[in-house]
């Protein structure tokens, strides 16, 4: 499998690199994709319930914006 | 003309000897370039021109020239040229970068070493700006190192960005740290205003950018880190626009916290998305006097 490539910019010397990310920085990566997913969720179920409480309620989400203005 | 390498009992000619005294001068025909260009031995001592309306680089090798030897080269084009250490080191005091009509001159201390005098002109005065770094948005991430710590504040110029993939947020990090040391106000003006007032280990620009199809505006932003070479807790603030086909459009507008356990100078900025790959765009960074 293509590891991940990071680039690094030495800004005084204007060199570049380009790399194979290293275990630590895979292990980032795969974090922060980990919690890019439970975010999604994590909205997903919200507005689920959401939906589900304007049907409890019997309005619309118009309506509902509505009452909070 | 290029450095020659005289031998004994060698004449010159009348047209030679003209184009000696102009090469001596700093002066002289430059060899024209229109795209990225490698040095070679032959360029020792003669003047580029580099003319291409998109970023360009000169790139510097090893073992190709010697102390002493110069390499003149001005920007015509539109797009910044910069000067690249490819197997040789190139230092310089102000910037690799030459904006259009800015030029500056490669001297060589060893065949391995040399350094880069900016012309003057490009100096930045108090309240100009000097580009440091331009690069492409592409790869995990792109992380803009060894930041000079030779100006009063740093401004990060984001243009025409999007994602490898769709709904992904643009993200960035100071120092390589990602601690939960970040603390933003962030006013998204989408369909309805959102305000949040939040922390994380990074700051996030904004969610669910979708890649480049075509009729997309990519996204830009500007940020602004003040008296970022000051070991102090770090504030920076800026704007991000985005408007995407899909009728999913942001104006952000932000202030920044950079928080830690330890104050520190910013010397460097990583710029990434929560997951996948940057799929295009470019990085500028600028140092304001």
């Amino acid at each position: 499998m293509t590891k991940p490539q990071i680039k690094i910019v030495n800004c005084t010397t204007g060199e570049e690199i380009v790399r194979d990310a290293n275990d630590a920085e895979i292990a980032q990566i795969e974090q922060n994709a980990a919690k890019a997913l439970a975010e999604k969720a994590e909205a997903k179920l919200k507005e689920k319930e959401k939906a589900a409480l304007l049907d409890k309620l019997g309005i619309t989400v118009e309506e509902a914006a509505l009452l909070l203005s | 003309m290029a450095k020659q390498t005289s031998t004994t009992g060698q004449v010159l000619t009348a047209a030679q000897m003209t184009s000696l005294q102009q090469t001596a001068m700093l002066g002289g025909a430059a060899s024209a370039k229109t795209a990225s260009y490698t040095l070679v031995a032959a360029d020792a001592g003669t003047s580029i021109t580099m003319s291409n309306a998109s970023a360009t680089t000169i790139t510097v090798n090893t073992a190709l020239f010697a102390a002493g030897d110069t390499v003149q080269i001005t920007n015509l084009g539109a797009g910044v040229c910069t000067i690249t250490a490819g197997t040789a080191t190139v230092s310089t005091a102000s910037s690799l970068a030459l904006a259009q009509y800015e030029s500056g001159t490669l001297y060589f201390t060893s065949t391995s070493a040399s350094i880069f005098n900016k012309g003057a002109g490009a100096a930045a005065t108090s309240g100009g700006m000097t580009l440091i770094s331009t690069t492409t948005l592409t790869g995990a991430s792109i992380t803009l190192s060894s930041i000079p710590q030779t100006y009063n504040d740093l401004r990060l110029v984001i243009r025409d960005f999007y994602p490898a993939t769709d709904n992904q947020t643009l993200q960035m990090t100071f120092n390589g740290d990602t601690g939960a040391n970040y603390t933003f106000v962030r006013t998204r003006s989408t369909s309805s205003a959102v305000s949040e007032n939040a922390g994380g280990t990074n700051f996030p620009f904004n969610d669910r950018i979708t890649q480049q199809d075509g009729t997309d505006s990519n996204a830009r932003a500007i940020v602004n880190i003040y008296d970022y070479a000051t070991a102090l807790d770090q504030v920076a603030d800026g704007i991000f626009v985005y408007f995407d086909n899909a009728s999913v459009t942001s104006v952000v507008t932000f202030g920044l916290t950079y928080f830690p356990s330890t104050s520190a100078a910013i010397t460097s900025i990583t710029i990434n998305v929560n997951s996948g790959n940057l799929g295009g765009g470019t990085a500028l960074l600028y140092g304001v006097k």
